[in-house]
């Protein structure tokens, strides 16, 4: 994934880790709903949010600081997070 | 104590600097296999609930005595905790525990929960047999050989009468509390249960709020017990559930809030998620405070070591494990060991850390 990656891309990079590491079913990258609250309305915990957190520092080569998780609470607001992060890299 | 000297004594200091991906760590097979073990648990979701205000013994050091939770109202109304039961599941919770002061006395209520919320565990004296309908895990308290049991728990020939109960009893985890008075005496209650085929896991009393009696532990004994605790997972390894690590989390110099930012909500401002928002510990008339709600409530935070604290604090710091393969094999050991504490039909697999890890961002002891 380049640093250049728009806000779009991660989106959809986001929802299918999400949806691989989390064993989501009836839901596809295309139709995860970035908006969706992950918390309220998916019924993602901690623990899920560490896994996922823990899969994007190694494919955006970002650190993912752990206070930071109550702000990725939709999908949107976590790929805004990861573009942030490598604009700061860059 | 092989397992403490020379270089089978490894702290983070001693690991290289490197960064490791998380990929790379699960790189290793055994870790993966096991992360995958263990991650298939990570949907539960704990409350704990009073279930009266009665205990057919006294303990010194109790803490379901200490603070107001101990006057509340009992409810005995059947529909009551159903609705209850109800309530909780649609909120998400998955796991319960049933707690003060002894759940043994009211088993009606205890299978009205087991009815609506089949994963759970109940903590018990086990003077009292809990019927096998209920097929929660019981953690069933040993706190010394039976003669300090009579001495601080007012109960005679106590382990002989636990062990007549739940012998042979899949459910059954003994938990042995270790006071600063009772570490020697570990050993033959050790030898005693082994003999009897029963599963053992370990515990540190963590004083309640104001709380500085004899059995409070000290520095000294901490690391007594840490010695103690790892000569018997040698010698028993197929009846102690339990970990090189566990014992690090356990007898720190630094309680658990201190090693690991305790998530509960007493400690934990953030309602954001994780226990912080879904915890709840409902007292015997059902209500429940933030303010004071986490497993074993109206203890001393500072001091606080307690085994099933450490369950749910320890295993939320997932993300600060998973910095080298060391660190992630012993935190995996540590949430394998928890797992098979409290879930009924998990099986634990060998440790895979078998020597001392510090936590993350702190020194060994």
């Amino acid at each position: 994934m380049s640093i250049e990656s728009s806000v779009d891309e991660i989106i959809l990079r986001v929802a299918q880790i999400m949806i691989q590491e989390l064993k989501l079913e009836d839901v596809t990258p295309e139709t995860f709903d970035p908006e969706i609250d992950l918390i309220d309305e998916v019924g993602i915990d901690s623990m899920d949010l560490a896994t996922v957190a823990l899969v994007l520092q190694d494919e955006y080569a970002i650190r993912i600081d752990e206070d930071d998780y109550p702000k990725l609470s939709n999908i949107r607001f976590i790929s805004e997070y990861v573009d942030n992060k490598l604009k700061d890299r860059s | 104590m092989d397992a403490l000297k020379g270089n089978q004594t490894i702290t983070q200091e001693d690991t290289s600097n490197r960064e490791w991906k998380f990929s790379e760590i699960l790189a290793d097979q055994k870790i993966r296999d096991r992360w995958e073990k263990v991650r298939k648990y990570f949907f539960l979701r704990e409350s704990t609930y009073d279930m009266t205000n009665r205990c057919n013994i006294r303990c010194e050091g109790c803490y379901y005595y200490e603070g107001d939770k101990q006057f509340a109202r009992e409810n005995k109304d059947p529909t009551a905790w159903s609705k209850l039961m109800r309530d909780e599941k649609a909120r998400g919770i998955t796991y319960v525990v049933l707690a003060g002061a002894e759940p043994s006395l009211v088993p009606d209520l205890c299978e009205i929960c087991y009815q609506e919320m089949p994963l759970g565990a109940i903590a018990s004296n086990g003077l009292k047999l809990i019927p096998e309908a209920i097929n929660y895990k019981i953690h069933i308290s040993v706190w010394g050989n039976d003669e300090t049991s009579l001495k601080i728990r007012n109960a005679k020939n106590m382990l002989l009468r636990q062990i007549e109960n739940y012998e042979g009893d899949p459910r059954a985890v003994f938990v042995y509390t270790f006071t600063r008075n009772n570490i020697d005496q570990v050993h033959e209650v050790t030898e005693i249960l082994a003999e009897n085929g029963c599963k053992l896991t370990f515990n540190i009393f963590s004083a309640p709020v104001g709380y500085d009696g004899p059995l409070r532990q000290t520095t000294a004994s901490l690391n007594d017990t840490r010695k103690t605790m790892i000569e018997l997972l040698l010698e028993y390894p197929e009846n102690i559930l339990f970990s090189y690590y566990s014992s690090v989390a356990h007898t720190h110099h630094y309680g658990l809030h201190d090693l690991y930012s305790c998530s509960y909500p007493r400690m934990n401002p953030s309602t954001d998620i994780g226990l912080g928002r879904s915890f709840r510990q409902y007292r015997t008339d059902l209500t429940w405070d933030r303010d004071v709600a986490c497993c074993v409530p109206d203890t001393d935070c500072v001091d606080c070591r307690h085994y099933a604290a450490g369950s749910a604090v320890v295993t939320a710091r997932l993300f600060r494990h998973a910095t080298d393969p060391d660190i992630f094999k012993a935190w995996l050991d540590y949430v394998d060991t928890y797992l098979a504490v409290w879930v009924m039909r998990y099986e634990k697999g060998d440790n895979l850390c078998n020597h001392l890890v510090a936590p993350p961002g702190h020194g060994i002891s």
